[in-house]
C-alpha cells in the first residue's frame, strides 16, 4: 500500500510544482467540458421545456427514448462520434477527429439526454396554475417559456450538475475520438488511465484530486447561486 | 360608436379529454359590469372564466372582445385581461417581486414602487411589513391576497375572479372583496366573479349567470332538483332525500335527470295547502337582497335539498316571511324543464 502513499506525496510536489502536463490535462478538460456544457445545455433545456411543458402526439414514446439515452455507454458514444468523424465517415472532410471540439461533440451527446429529461421533470412538475399565472399577467410565449424555466431554476441546477459530473467522469469519448495526445487532446480522466496503466500512480492521483476539487469547487459556485436565487 | 359589449361570445363548445366541459350559444359581458357565476363544483365556472381571460382557445365557437376575434396571446387582451386563478400560484420570490412581475411584463419600469405599495395597500397588507417576505412566509390569506395585489397594479380592464374568497380567513375574504370593488370604482374594471358566496354575489353583481353541466341557465337562481327518480303506483315518479322531504314529478326522460324549475314556479304558504297541490314543507334560511331587481331572494330548505323564490319587499312583510320559520312550498309537477 506504500505506493498510494508516494503516489499522493508526489501528487502534491505535481500540484505544487506546477507541472505543465498535468496542467495542460486540466485545462484541456475545463475546455472540452465548457464547450460540451453549453451546448448542451443550450439545446437541453428548450427540448426538455418543450417535452415537459406540451403535450402532442407520441410523446410518452418520446420520453422513453430519452430516458433511455440517460443510459448511453461512453464507449458506445465514441464509437458513433469516430465514425462520423473518421476520414470516410460523413463528417470526415470537417477534419475534427483528435481535436478537443471533436471531443466536446461527443461529449454534448452524452450530456443532452440528461438535460433535456431532467428539465422535462423538472417543468412536468410545475404546478399547472404557474402558466395560468403567467399569461394572465401578460407574458407572450418567450417570457412564458423564461418564467417557466426561472421558476423550475433549481430542478434545471441540478440536471446540468448531473450532466457536467458524467461530462467530467467519462474516459471513453475522450479516448476514442480524442486520442489521448499529450500537449494537446489528453484529459484528466484519460491522463489517469495512462499514467495508472504505466503505474505512475503520483500523476493519476495528482490529477485524480484535481478533478474532485473542480467538482467542489463547481458545487460550491452552484450552491452560493442557490442561495442568492 | 363603441361596442356596448366588451366581450360577445357565439356557439362555444369547450372540450377536455373527459368530455364537453362548456357549451354556450350566446353570451354578452357589459363594459364595466359586474358578473356572477354560480353553479356547483364541475359545472363549468373556472372553464369559463379561463376562455374569457385567453389562457385557452375554445374548441369550437368565437370569443370577441371590443368587438374583434381574440385568443391567448392576442396584443389586444394581453394587457388588459386578467385572472385570478382558485389556487393562486405564486412565483418563487419575494412579495414586491410578484407584485411588480407583470409590470415587468409589460416594460413599466417607473413608479413601481408606488404602484406595488398601492396595489398592497387595497388588499390590506402594509407594504413596509410584506413587500420583502418570500412566498413560502405568507399565511393562505396573505397569498391570496399577494395575488389579487399582482393583478390590480396592472390597472386591469377585465378582472376575472375564480372563487377568489373559497380558501381564506374572514378577513382576507373582506379585503378583498373590498379590492375588487374598488378597482370597479374607480377604474371601471369589469369583473366576472365565480363564487359559491351567493349572498355577495346578489348584492353586488349586475347580472348572476347559473351553470349547470356546462349551460347556463338563466340569468337568475333556478331550482334544481338531482334524482335518482323513482316511479310510484300512480304513474308519477318521486324523489327522496334523507330528511323525508319528497318531490312528485311528471315522468323524467331518465331516473338520473335533473329537474330545473324557476323562482315563479312555486308558491309559498303558512298554512298547509289542499291535498290535492303537490307541496313540501321547508324552512327559510336566508333572505338575501338582489341590487339589480330590487326583489328579496328567499332561501328555504325542503330537507336537505335548497330551493329559492323571488318577493318584493312588500310581500316579505305580508307574507312575515323570516329566516327559521317553517312553511309550505307548492308546485307544478308539470312545470319543470329536464336536463340529462
Amino acid at each position: 500500500m506504500s505506493f498510494l502513499l508516494e503516489g499522493l506525496i508526489k501528487a502534491i510536489h505535481l500540484l505544487l510544482d506546477m507541472d505543465p502536463e498535468t496542467y495542460s490535462a486540466v485545462w484541456t478538460t475545463l475546455q472540452v467540458s465548457s464547450g460540451s456544457m453549453a451546448a448542451s445545455l443550450l439545446a437541453g433545456i428548450p427540448l426538455g421545456f418543450f417535452l415537459g411543458y406540451h403535450d402532442f402526439r407520441g410523446k410518452r414514446q418520446v420520453r422513453i427514448v430519452v430516458d433511455t439515452l440517460l443510459a448511453l455507454p461512453t464507449v458506445f458514444v465514441g464509437l458513433l462520434v469516430y465514425a462520423f468523424l473518421s476520414r470516410q465517415g460523413p463528417l470526415g472532410s470537417m477534419g475534427l477527429l483528435f481535436t478537443v471540439p471533436g471531443i466536446a461533440i461527443g461529449q454534448t451527446i452524452l450530456a443532452l439526454p440528461i438535460v433535456v429529461a431532467l428539465t422535462a421533470t423538472a417543468v412536468e412538475g410545475l404546478d399547472r396554475q404557474l402558466q395560468f399565472t403567467l399569461v394572465s399577467l401578460g407574458a407572450d410565449r418567450l417570457q412564458l417559456l423564461t418564467g417557466t424555466l426561472w421558476e423550475a431554476r433549481f430542478a434545471i441546477l441540478a440536471a446540468a450538475l448531473t450532466a457536467y459530473g458524467r461530462v467530467m467522469t467519462e474516459v471513453g469519448i475522450s479516448m476514442m475520438v480524442g486520442g489521448n495526445i499529450k500537449w494537446h487532446t489528453r484529459t484528466i480522466t484519460t491522463a489517469i488511465a495512462l499514467e495508472t496503466g504505466k503505474g505512475q500512480f503520483g500523476m493519476g492521483i495528482a490529477l485524480g484530486l484535481i478533478l474532485l476539487a473542480i467538482a467542489f469547487a463547481v458545487n460550491l459556485s452552484v450552491s452560493f447561486l442557490r442561495k442568492r436565487a | 360608436m363603441a361596442e356596448a359589449s366588451l366581450y360577445r361570445i357565439r356557439r362555444l363548445v369547450h372540450a377536455y379529454e373527459g368530455g364537453t366541459a362548456l357549451r354556450i350559444d350566446e353570451l354578452a359581458v357589459r363594459r364595466a359590469s359586474i358578473v356572477g357565476l354560480v353553479g356547483p363544483n364541475g359545472s363549468g365556472k373556472s372553464t369559463l372564466l379561463h376562455l374569457l381571460g385567453f389562457i385557452h382557445a375554445p374548441t369550437d365557437g368565437t370569443i370577441l372582445f371590443k368587438g374583434q376575434p381574440a385568443g391567448p396571446f392576442s396584443e389586444s387582451v394581453r394587457f388588459t385581461v386578467t385572472l385570478l386563478p382558485q389556487e393562486s400560484y405564486l412565483l418563487k420570490r419575494t412579495v414586491w417581486q410578484n407584485v411588480r412581475y407583470g409590470l415587468q411584463l409589460r416594460g413599466h419600469e417607473g413608479g413601481q414602487q408606488d404602484r406595488v405599495r398601492e396595489a398592497l395597500q387595497w388588499v390590506g397588507l402594509e407594504p413596509d411589513r410584506f413587500l420583502h417576505r418570500k412566498w413560502y412566509a405568507l399565511s393562505g390569506g396573505e397569498a391570496q391576497r399577494v395575488a389579487l395585489a399582482a393583478r390590480l397594479v396592472l390597472r386591469p380592464e377585465v378582472l376575472l375572479l375564480d372563487e377568489p374568497t373559497a380558501s381564506v380567513d374572514a378577513l382576507s375574504a373582506q379585503r378583498i372583496k373590498e379590492a375588487a370593488m374598488r378597482a370597479r370604482k374607480e377604474w371601471g374594471t369589469t369583473l366576472v366573479v365565480a363564487s359559491h358566496d351567493r349572498q355577495w354575489l346578489y348584492e353586488v353583481c349586475d347580472n348572476v349567470l347559473h351553470l349547470y353541466r356546462g349551460r347556463i341557465f338563466s340569468n337568475g337562481e333556478e331550482n334544481m332538483l338531482f334524482g335518482p327518480w323513482r316511479q310510484r303506483g300512480d304513474g308519477r315518479f318521486e324523489t327522496h332525500d334523507s330528511d323525508g322531504a319528497s318531490f312528485v314529478v311528471d315522468p323524467p326522460p331518465s331516473p338520473d335527470a335533473v329537474a330545473i324549475f324557476g323562482t315563479d314556479a312555486i308558491s309559498v304558504s303558512c298554512e298547509r295547502p289542499s291535498r290535492e297541490q303537490p307541496c313540501v314543507e321547508a324552512t327559510i334560511s336566508r333572505l338575501l337582497w338582489d341590487r339589480s331587481t330590487g326583489q328579496v331572494i328567499v332561501s328555504f330548505l325542503a330537507g336537505s335539498r335548497p330551493l329559492s323564490a323571488r318577493f318584493s319587499a312588500e310581500d316579505i312583510a305580508e307574507k312575515q316571511l323570516y329566516p327559521g320559520r317553517t312553511v309550505w312550498i307548492g308546485y307544478d309537477p308539470g312545470a319543470f324543464r329536464w336536463v340529462e
